[in-house]
């Protein structure tokens, strides 16, 4: 058999995926999540000074390296979006609890340092995890809403984009969002029960 | 919520929030007609609606609010600057302890006088930074200067090889912030730790310098004995003229110190006090503003000021009231009084000094020892009242133990007096609290499609909206063991109507007595199903110390067949009956997030879990 390139690898698991092959999507995700890891952290290398990170931009150059632009039709760099954006929530939340587990771990001995920087990370790790987590109870009564916050919040998505990726209109997108946000907003700010 | 309703929500929200405030209210009240619950949600998620925008709320991207995330590991683990065994002046290096912004931290052994120290080592870059080398200069000045057993110990600060050190006593143990770790602290811990925590203070205000950083990672508790030690002077302050108006002590820095790229923040800004956030005029009240949001966290669990942005906090500690204690928690009122004293937001409404503080803490201290005391001398009394014939003489103990109680008080007032102004010699105290039933349960649902289980089961703390699709299991726990009943009564039209629901033959082995401490699974491996009548059904716990015979009796209609019901009208009317004649002390319900616990005086307890069917 002829060695495959990853390129073509890719390209070829997207189209099984969106084909409706499940398991493609397992072979993929670490393909995608390497990658995505890798330029996120040399986009904030280089970028460290202004902290900031072009998710979109980033997502784009992914996928210019890993998919065989030439064969596939335009529905797969959807579907690479979609996927792309899910893996940035992974790697962004595997981030934030590391950062936990290192501030409380340690176990035996700890010293407190006297810098802020040293706390920074527990707080906003904190209130990631958490907007994680009422993603996931969202998605359980609304997987639709819940992908659109994947998309725009993790995924760097504009509106246009995201109503491409889910097939639905812009509008609706737009009304997605905002009930989306204020229930999430209910949720991490405690002002409201479930 | 069901995504049924969530859809019914969400339906009228869209539409809602297009319209102006009047309109607005006028839909949203067509639309839900007498549905006041639903009409609750959507005005809730509207009022959400309207926060989120005015806080920006995720307006970014996740990317850059977490953007530093990313960054920490790009740097990897900081290169040792000093390594193990290494000579570093009269310092031989033992361990490394860990890096943070300023430097490493290492653990040393000082030849000089043969003992080991934690030796903070700045880093080179951090050396060339003034400001913060002013901070770390200022620390060391500071802390020597204070030379008290709950502040940190600072033994030298120096030079070796080009390379600025700070030596401080070695703390084997923990930050408050990981002790806390999310959970609540026990009263008198928290108690304690907050009186350590103010006789720093107070030997710190005493020398004019306000610490300004109070928070739980600037606290430190020693595993060996829990000695408290307070961190971090790096941002004290030496206060020239107490409370002086005339001088504008404007502190800018103050503020700066908690952000530098804009989005940010560096350091929790969570423990700020009004004043400070202001970047106004600071003395020691912005420490005693401090203490009491920390002890506030060890009370509840929870921050009082916190939301979902820096702005979003910074207004909550401006203008709105933390949540009562009593609402999250069952504490004392003298606590709750102490504590909303220390955090009222205009600073002339503090305690003026860590001192009077401690002196309400230390009072307050004193009384709950006692009550401490009162509740060990229990288990004699249940003792000798196993050995009365317990039916007949139960009103009889009652008396008795109210008498005891009357006089347990009489003389605690007795005992109080005489600590207060003597040594007295000391006493045991011949009393017994309360008799008290405590249980607590909560329940977990499981959806179901057809016969077939649908997503993975959640868990409720309390009373629940119940679904068709529902499918549940209870779970109840005692700290006490006990004779466990649980009945199910349908939908109220007409006669209520029973089912045996515990003990039944498949759970408990048909045996009403659970011990202590067990969580018992009801029923243990299947799920409990009800009909979809709308109503309120309620679950019946009866929770009693000894066995009940009336309860007993209804075993033999625990079957699996008629799923316990008992169809006997003259029957469910005597049981109504007995719960009825059993639920004269109203129980006390402590709803947690994820249990609710219920607590009664005497002997039994009764409560009706309620399921609201739709």
């Amino acid at each position: 058999m002829a060695q495959k390139s990853p390129q073509h690898e890719i390209t070829q698991l997207l189209a099984q995926w969106r084909e409706g092959n499940q398991s493609a999507l397992d072979e993929l995700y670490p393909l995608v999540y390497d990658e995505l890891h890798r330029l996120a952290r040399r986009y904030m290398s280089r970028e460290r000074k202004g902290h900031t990170l072009q998710t979109t931009a980033l997502i784009n150059e992914a996928y210019v390296r890993l998919v065989d632009q030439k064969n596939v039709p335009w529905a797969n760099r959807s579907h690479f979006f979609a996927i792309s954006a899910q893996i940035m929530r992974r790697i962004l939340i595997d981030h934030a609890r590391r950062h936990q587990y290192a501030k409380r771990g340690g176990g035996a001995r700890q010293v407190s340092l006297d810098e802020a920087a040293t706390v920074v990370m527990p707080d906003q790790s904190g209130e990631l995890l958490r907007l994680d987590e009422a993603l996931k109870s969202l998605a359980e009564m609304d997987p639709r809403r819940s992908q659109v916050v994947e998309l725009r919040y993790f995924g760097g998505l504009n509106n246009e984009e995201i109503a491409g990726v889910l097939s639905i209109s812009e509008n609706t997108v737009t009304r997605d969002w905002n009930m989306a946000r204020a229930w999430l907003y209910q949720q991490l700010t405690g002002s409201g029960a479930n | 919520m069901t995504p049924e309703r969530w859809q019914q929500i969400s339906r009228i929200f869209k539409s809602a929030i297009l319209l102006d405030n009047e309109e607005r209210a006028a839909y949203v009240a067509s639309q839900c007609g007498r549905d006041a619950s639903l009409r609750v949600e959507v005005e809730k998620l509207i009022d959400s609606h309207g926060k989120a925008d005015a806080d920006e709320f995720m307006n970014g991207i996740a990317a850059e609010a977490a953007a530093p995330l990313l960054t920490d590991d790009e740097i990897g683990p900081r290169q040792d600057v000093l390594s193990k065994g290494q000579q570093f002046g009269s310092y031989i290096i033992l361990d490394s302890l860990g890096s943070g912004g300023m430097g490493e931290v290492y653990l040393a052994r000082d030849t000089r006088l043969d003992r080991t120290i934690a030796l903070k080592v700045l880093s080179p870059d951090i050396s060339q930074d003034n400001r913060r080398m002013q901070r770390f200069r200022q620390e060391a000045k500071v802390a020597s200067s204070l030379n008290q057993p709950n502040i940190l110990t600072v033994f030298e600060f120096g030079e070796v090889d080009g390379l600025t050190f700070l030596a401080t006593e070695f703390i084997d143990g923990e930050t408050l912030r990981d002790h806390l770790h999310g959970k609540r602290l026990k009263l008198s811990e928290t108690v304690d730790i907050s009186i350590q925590v103010l006789t720093a203070l107070d030997a710190a205000h005493e020398a004019r310098i306000v610490h300004r950083d109070i928070k739980p990672e600037n606290v430190m508790l020693r595993r060996r004995d829990g000695v408290v030690k307070v961190l971090d002077f790096g941002l004290a302050k030496v206060t020239e003229h107490k409370y002086s108006t005339l001088e504008h002590d404007s502190d800018p820095e103050a503020i700066t110190e908690f952000r530098t790229a804009p989005g940010v923040i560096m350091g929790t800004i969570n423990y700020m006090s009004p004043e400070q956030a202001r970047a106004s005029e600071i003395d020691e009240r912005t420490d005693i503003w401090s203490t009491g949001v920390i002890m506030y966290e060890m009370v509840t669990g929870k921050m009082p000021f916190r939301g979902s942005t820096t702005s979003h906090t910074i207004v909550q500690i401006l203008e709105k009231d933390p949540v009562p204690l009593t609402k999250l928690v069952k504490a004392p009122a003298e606590l709750e009084r102490i504590l909303m004293k220390a955090i009222a937001k205009k600073p002339g409404e503090r305690y003026q000094t860590a001192k009077d503080m401690l002196a309400d803490l230390r009072s307050f201290q004193k009384r709950v020892e006692m009550d401490t005391e009162l509740k060990q001398t229990l288990p004699l009394i249940i003792r000798t009242q196993d050995d009365l014939g317990r039916q007949k003489k139960r009103v009889l103990v009652f008396a008795l133990i109210g008498m005891l109680l009357v006089t347990a008080a009489i003389f605690a007032v007795n005992v109080w007096r005489s600590s207060r102004f003597s040594t007295s010699p000391s006493v045991t105290t011949p009393a017994v609290a309360p008799v008290e039933r405590t249980l607590t349960y909560w329940i977990t649902v499981q959806k179901f499609k057809g016969r077939n289980p649908y997503q993975e089961p959640f868990t409720l703390a309390g009373e629940i909206n119940f679904e068709a699709d529902y499918r549940i299991r209870v779970n109840v726990r005692s700290p006490q063991p006990g004779y466990l009943y649980i009945l199910n009564e349908g939908p109220a039209s007409g006669a209520p109507e029973y089912n045996v629901v515990f003990p039944t033959p498949t759970a408990n082995n048909g045996a009403s007595l659970v011990p202590a401490g067990e969580t018992i699974l009801i029923p243990k491996e299947s799920w409990l199903r009800f009909d979809t009548q709308q109503g309120v059904e309620k679950l019946w716990l009866v929770f009693s110390e000894s066995a009940l015979p009336e309860l007993d009796s209804l075993k033999q209609f625990a079957s699996t067949q008629t799923r316990g019901l008992i169809a006997d009208p003259l029957r469910n009317k005597a049981i109504k009956d007995y719960l009825d004649s059993q639920s004269t002390s109203k129980p006390e319900v402590e709803k947690g997030e994820s249990l609710t616990t219920v607590r009664a005086a005497g002997q039994v307890l009764v409560y009706a879990i309620k399921l609201e069917h739709h």
